[in-house]
């Protein structure tokens, strides 16, 4: 037999069409964590060589420069139609080649220059290049990331993928989406944006378009809510069948198509900051139905009747309450008691149960403080969120901590919520089939993002120098006269004209700050973090020359402060850190609101050993050292102090990370009983 | 301990109907008064104990009834402890892991087969983990046992159960009556290498007995057994059975039983064994005979019958106890005791379910720890000191498996354990300090260091009486102990060839002298000759007549006459030299030692002070110094008084060259009181200790290490 003309043609490949896409869950084995751990750290060291190993980009960027910018409006949208195939057809395996993906930025470049007059600089299109190739891009504030991501979402929508774009809040999705759909729509793709408060149909249109613009925590809710479905009907054949159903049959609309390629704008304070608590969606379930009322109010009236230290203690540095066999004793004589009496409560007989509760209202009563903890609103207790200082309005405490507070302030114990699913940021992010994100503050967190998400950052080169100025630090022993000395530069500095920009930690220091500028007759403007189109205005007026603009690091985040010429002659934006935050990254944003594109700017920081990172029972050994530093060779010599105090909160906050993702392992392995995860 | 009762997990297991599988069967058991229930899994051949409120939501699955109608339903069954949702979660977790439950949801396919791969794997390391006992499963023996079960029914009953108590007790009487028989030359006929070969040969009959007890004890009373193997312990085959079934008997004594049974058969064996070699001609089937009493009667009462090592006894003491999975629980106790009250956790939960059981779990854990540790140590030493890299590799891995792993385990839980996040600064306190005071207990606190050994009084050698020339005893001058003084006689020699041999001489010296007159004028070079012959003949003449002096024994010195020989040495021979008796003076007493080779270097550089105990005393301790040494090891000891048959410490060479030949090289020393005082018995033993002043117990544990190993391996 011969064998004659073989031509053994390659099969051609269709690509599988998968039903609302996850990744599948990666099932890391021990040694993998600690290979990742390890990896992780030279990935950290990688950065800048993997910022130029993006450069082949430009080149292929500008070869198909000049063909684009000889097409007329109608050619290029053509030539935006025929994108679609070439670039399917380009794509292997979630990632496109330089030469395709080069022609592809040369196209949206070009209609980016003719729809919004704006041009890609090149950074902006190295940065593009990392995100789709599923790094972190570091870029430095001010060198304009949102017309930066353009570049990447597009070309990733062409090539046939629906795009999340993730911001940190509705107000920048929103600004973002309105400013950028010219662009997108020019190019011939669908953009939509998620918000809060949109109702399921309008989420379920938006995710069907090719670009979807939100914040990660609506997008991960709404992924969560399909999960919940998803996770009763597994399997992708399934779901296939479900869609020749008729409607009336088909499970529960599902909002999400899947989870494609996701975008994330200030990636790590979405990938870590934001990861230290799981998403939890609750409502009140009456097949579970909790306790009754009296069951929480005969235990509150329990717990006020037990003394501190004879029936239940505080440990120190723990934010725990200890009840002692006293306590218990006393409990168990009362519920010995309730039962001679016609209105016993049959639950406060039961010793766990009551037990806990008690345990609830002690927490309740000598934990959380009115105010610091949570604030009343409209008559309903409201969480305070530790982090921002914000408030979280549908947020709940979970175990009957919630009715307890609720009982303490005199209020009705709403019903308790049950937990209907749960899953953390870690687990959603690493369902994406390719995730890439830009922050002008990743290097920080370089083996945190490898280590979890497997994301590199690359760091991007700046458009122009960067010349800021960074003054020594200023430390003081106490609050008074730090802000003494934080009102006379500002003074100073607003005499000669310069803007300044006051950060604080909290809304209670702006506000605090906002008092003492008032006293010395200073007009300043307040954020309070609202971050809504207002804040932004503000924001991006705050580069006017002598304004006074006192705001927390987290207000009018994404928003540019423009110069005028006077403030620029000025000597640029002052920024003032009025106190170190809890990350190092979080102050590096603050510190990145001046000398945007190579403007001059001045970042100086004000410290006292009473700010709030000293403070507390777990800074208590610093504090202390850094008092006797202070008084030995005067407050200068603290400073480290503060640095090192703020490095223990960075660990502190990275091993709640680490618990919440070994936890949540656990669990998967321990409720695999229950079917798949969420 | 306050309790979450309600779980946010829960809402995973709410709507969730699970179901129990076929393959379960769930049997009824008290312990320490306590109801239980035993989960047992026909599939895996695994048993599972449960509290009653699990059993009750066990036996509530039934695929109709959701997780929260279960859980509502045990709530108010058990309303005085109802168990919280989380512990339920535990429980269904815990089930589904154990495949015991299916749910009426599609099962995460790709964790039930991960979970699959990580048991095997799990079976796969323990299998070899430990070198010392490696299991290999063989065959299923349930159906030959099911035919044969029939035949032996009536063993296993009160009366074969009074059948083996009479023969067991007549063994003991037996080996009672026979006592010197057994144990003559036990280590010869043991270790001899014919016996070896028997004993091989025996061993794994012996054991097949042993297991065919625990299979049919199973047997008997219902259970199945469905595996036979082989155990490599320590290298030697041994059978194994599975008699595990015996778990979900409801009376503790027939799993009592079960777990005694083996040991029951061995030592009906041996005292087969023992009848047999008591009645039969010596030759190889008594031999035989003997080595199946051996290893069916110490083997057993050592390894087997001990409940402190994880064989037999231990299971059969757990059941007796009630306190099933006794060691691991212990263990358990034990560290949470650590936590609890020296590091301060009060949170943890404890395992003890009965009060009555913490006093057993304290004792045990720490009791099983020690001798294992001691066994390990042992057997990897005796293996070492045949096998030298394997011995060595055994110790260590014996080592890691029981010290190094828990330490370095307990470590990473001191830095890195989660349980200890609000506790670490106190554990890490507590253990800082018992580790110190343990380094300050072993290199720092001073321990007194001595050398203790056996002396014998040992006269000065210018104080014996020693013979001049060879002779008959002819008279003794002295009464014995008489004072004498220097030059004294006290014996008289008479040799009767002497005074011949003189009388010879002296007629050949007067023809010697004839010759050299006759030729003294005629030939000088013949002059020369004989007058040179002359006086040979004189010198002869003269020692000859000096050795008549020599026939009177004088006193060397002034003392008291001893004379061992006493008038028994009348008529007797003696040769120049020997000794005869000697002298008491008031020279002080030296004792004579023999120190082994490992002490000697501290006796000679290292000794600050020495004292003398003299046996014969009142045992005051008398101080005393180092008068000398002989400079060179010795194999003879200069007295039987120091050998082991003498009482003292050194061991004797039964084959050596003379009778007083050693085993070890020793090293002798003389050792004198300060207070000058006269020894008065010759021969009379003392203690000497020799202080060797104050020295923490590490070095000292050091020392002994590198002398064990440079004894045993020669490195």
């Amino acid at each position: 037999m011969s064998d004659l003309g073989i031509m053994d043609a390659a099969p051609r490949r269709v690509p599988r069409i998968r039903d609302y896409y996850e990744a599948p869950d990666r099932r890391d084995t021990t040694l993998d964590r600690w290979a990742a751990d390890l990896n992780g750290a030279f990935v950290a060291q990688g950065a800048r060589w993997r910022a130029w190993r993006l450069r082949p980009i430009l080149r292929e960027m500008e070869r198909h420069a000049v063909a684009m910018a000889a097409l007329d409006d109608a050619g290029l949208q053509a030539e935006a139609q025929a994108a679609r195939i070439w670039l399917r057809r380009a794509l292997r395996d979630q990632t496109l080649s330089v030469a395709a993906a080069g022609r592809a930025f040369a196209l949206v470049r070009e209609a980016a220059d003719r729809v919004l007059g704006l041009r890609h600089y090149d950074v902006q299109a190295l940065g593009a290049w990392a995100m789709m190739r599923g790094q972190i891009a570091e870029m430095r504030t001010g060198e304009g990331k949102t017309l930066c991501a353009t570049l990447a979402v597009a070309t990733t929508a062409l090539s046939g993928r629906q795009v999340h774009v993730m911001t940190v809040n509705d107000y920048l999705a929103e600004r973002d989406s309105a400013e950028m759909a010219p662009l997108y729509r020019f190019l011939g793709l669908s953009v939509a944006t998620v918000l809060e408060g949109q109702d399921a149909e309008t989420r379920q249109s938006a995710y069907g378009q090719d670009i979807v613009y939100g914040t990660n925590k609506e997008i991960a809710f709404d992924y969560l809510r399909d999960r919940a479905i998803l996770r009763l009907k597994p399997g992708n054949l399934n779901r296939k069948l479900d869609r020749i159903l008729p409607a009336d049959r088909r499970a529960a609309g599902l909002r999400l198509q899947g989870l494609p390629v996701a975008i994330i704008d200030e990636a790590d304070s979405v990938l870590i900051d934001e990861a230290r608590t799981p998403l939890i969606i609750s409502g009140a379930n009456p097949q579970q139905g909790g306790l009754p009322d009296t069951t929480f109010r005969r235990a509150m009236a329990a717990a006020r009747t037990l003394t501190e230290d004879v029936h239940f203690r505080r440990p120190r540095g723990i934010r725990r309450i200890e009840i002692l066999p006293d306590g218990f004793e006393a409990l168990d004589r009362m519920a010995d008691a309730d039962l001679d009496r016609p209105d016993t409560d049959p639950a406060f007989g039961i010793p766990v149960i009551r037990e806990h509760l008690v345990y609830q209202a002690l927490s309740a009563l000598y934990l959380f403080e009115l105010g610091d903890s949570y604030i009343l609103r409209d008559g309903k207790v409201q969480i305070v969120d530790e982090n921002t200082g914000r408030t979280m309005p549908d947020r709940t405490w979970s175990d009957g901590l919630h009715q307890m507070v609720e009982l303490k302030e005199g209020l009705e114990p709403t019903a308790e919520n049950e937990t209907l699913s749960r899953m953390t940021y870690q687990r959603f992010f690493r369902r994406y089939a390719c995730l890439g994100g830009m922050t002008g503050t990743a290097q920080d967190a370089a083996w945190e993002l490898w280590s979890v998400y497997r994301l590199a950052v690359a760091k991007v080169p700046t458009n122009k120098r960067d010349i800021r100025r960074f003054a020594r630090d200023r430390v003081f022993l106490t609050t008074e006269a730090k802000w003494q000395a934080i009102a006379e530069r500002t003074r100073a500095l607003h005499a000669a004209g310069a803007p300044v920009l006051i950060g604080t930690r909290s809304i209670n220091a702006s506000d605090a700050a906002s008092a003492r500028l008032s006293e010395l007759g200073l007009p300043h403007q307040l954020l309070t973090a609202a971050q809504d189109a207002d804040e932004a205005a503000i924001v991006a007026e705050a580069g006017q020359a002598g304004r006074i603009t006192v705001a927390t690091n987290m207000a009018g985040r994404g928003t540019d402060i423009k110069l005028s010429p006077d403030a620029l002659a000025a000597g640029g934006l002052h920024v003032i850190l009025s106190e170190r935050h809890d990350s190092r990254r979080v102050d590096r944003q603050l510190e990145g609101r001046c000398g945007r594109q190579g403007e001059p700017g001045r970042v100086e920081a004000y410290l006292s050993l009473e700010d709030d990172l000293m403070q507390g029972p777990a800074a208590r050994r610093v504090a202390g050292l850094a008092k006797l530093l202070a008084r030995a060779f005067g407050p200068g010599a603290a400073g480290w102090c503060i640095r090192w105090r703020q490095k223990q909160m960075e660990a502190a906050h990275g091993r709640m990370r680490r618990d919440l993702i070994d936890q949540d392992r656990g669990m998967g392995e321990f409720l695999a009983f229950g079917g798949e995860l969420e | 301990m306050v309790r979450a009762f309600l779980s946010s997990d829960w809402y995973r297991l709410a709507a969730i109907k699970p179901r129990l599988r076929g393959h379960v069967d769930i049997h009824r058991q008290t312990f320490r008064g306590k109801i239980w229930f035993i989960v047992q899994d026909h599939h895996s051949g695994k048993y599972h104990r449960i509290t009653p409120a699990a059993q009750y939501m066990l036996a509530l699955m039934n695929g109709h009834r959701t997780m929260q109608e279960i859980w509502e339903a045990a709530c108010a069954r058990f309303d005085d402890a109802p168990p919280t949702q989380s512990e339920t979660i535990r429980l269904v977790s815990q089930l589904h892991s154990a495949d015991l439950i299916a749910a009426d949801r599609l099962p995460d396919l790709q964790e039930m087969g991960e979970r699959h791969a990580k048991q095997e794997r799990a079976a796969m390391v323990t299998r070899f983990r430990n070198p010392m006992a490696v299991r290999v499963p063989l065959f299923d023996p349930d159906r030959f046992l099911d035919a044969t079960v029939g035949a032996l029914r009536w063993l296993f009953t009160p009366f074969g159960f009074l059948l083996w108590l009479g023969l067991v007790g007549a063994g003991l009487v037996l080996t009672g009556l026979h006592w010197t028989a057994l144990t003559d030359g036990f280590a010869d006929q043991v270790l001899a290498a014919e016996n070896l070969i028997l004993m091989a040969l025996a061993y794994p009959l012996v054991k097949a007995v042993h297991e065919a007890g625990h299979a049919y004890a199973t047997k008997v009373w219902g259970g199945e057994v469905h595996e036979v193997g082989v155990m490599f312990l320590v290298f030697v085959p041994v059978p194994y059975v599975d008699a595990s079934a015996s778990a979900a008997f409801a009376s503790k004594w027939r799993r009592a039983v079960v777990g005694g049974a083996g040991i029951m058969v061995e030592l009906a064996l041996a005292t087969l064994g023992l009848i047999f070699w008591i009645n039969a001609e010596p030759g190889l089937a008594r031999a035989f005979a003997y080595n199946v009493m051996l290893i069916g009667g110490i083997s057993t009462l050592l390894f087997n019958g001990n409940p402190l090592l994880r064989f037999d006894g231990y299971f059969v003491f757990a059941d007796l106890l009630e306190i099933p999975n006794l060691g691991q629980r212990s263990n358990r106790y034990f560290f949470y005791l650590v936590q609890r009250y020296l590091f301060g956790m009060k949170d943890e939960a404890s395992p003890v379910q009965r009060n009555s059981e913490r006093g057993w779990l304290f004792f045990y854990a720490v009791a099983a720890f020690i001798y294992r540790m001691f066994i390990s140590f042992t057997i990897a030493l005796f293996v070492a000191s045949k096998f030298f890299v394997i011995g060595v590799v055994l110790a260590l891995w014996a080592l890691g498996n029981s010290f190094v792993m828990p330490l370095l385990k307990g470590f990473r839980f001191l830095l890195a354990g989660p349980a200890l996040r609000n506790h670490r600064g106190r554990a890490l306190a507590v253990t800082g300090t018992f580790l110190f005071l343990l380094g300050a207990a072993l290199f720092a606190l001073p321990a007194p260091l001595t050398t203790v050994t056996y002396g014998v009084a040992t006269p000065d050698t210018s104080t014996l009486v020693r013979a001049g020339t060879e002779g008959f005893v002819d008279r003794i001058a002295v009464e014995p102990g008489a004072e004498v003084a220097q030059g004294d006689p006290i014996l008289h020699l008479s040799d009767p060839v002497l005074s011949n041999r003189i009388e010879v001489l002296e007629r050949r010296l007067e023809a010697a002298r004839m010759r050299l007159r006759a030729v003294l004028l005629i030939d000088q070079v013949q002059a020369d000759v004989e007058r040179e012959r002359v006086k040979l003949i004189e010198g002869q003449l003269e020692t000859l007549q000096g050795r008549i002096g020599d026939l009177v024994v004088r006193a060397p010195r002034d003392g008291a006459v001893v004379l061992p020989g006493g008038a028994d040495l009348i008529g007797r021979l003696v040769r120049q030299g020997d000794v005869l008796g000697h002298l008491q003076t008031d020279a002080p007493a030296r004792m004579r030692i023999a120190v082994r080779q490992d002490r000697v270097d501290l006796v000679r550089r290292n000794t600050r002070a020495v004292e003398l105990r003299m046996l014969s005393g009142d045992g005051s301790p008398r101080a005393a110094r180092l008068f000398g040494e002989v400079p060179q090891s010795q194999t003879v000891l200069p007295s039987a008084a120091l050998a082991t048959e003498g009482g003292g410490d050194v061991v004797l060479n039964p084959a050596g060259v003379t009778p007083l030949s050693t085993l070890d090289r020793v090293f002798l020393f003389d050792v004198v009181p300060d207070d000058g005082a006269p020894s008065t018995l010759v021969g009379e033993r003392a203690l000497v200790k020799f202080d060797h002043g104050l020295e923490p117990l590490a070095w000292r544990v050091y020392r002994a290490a590198r002398q064990l190993f440079l004894r045993q391996f020669n490195v």
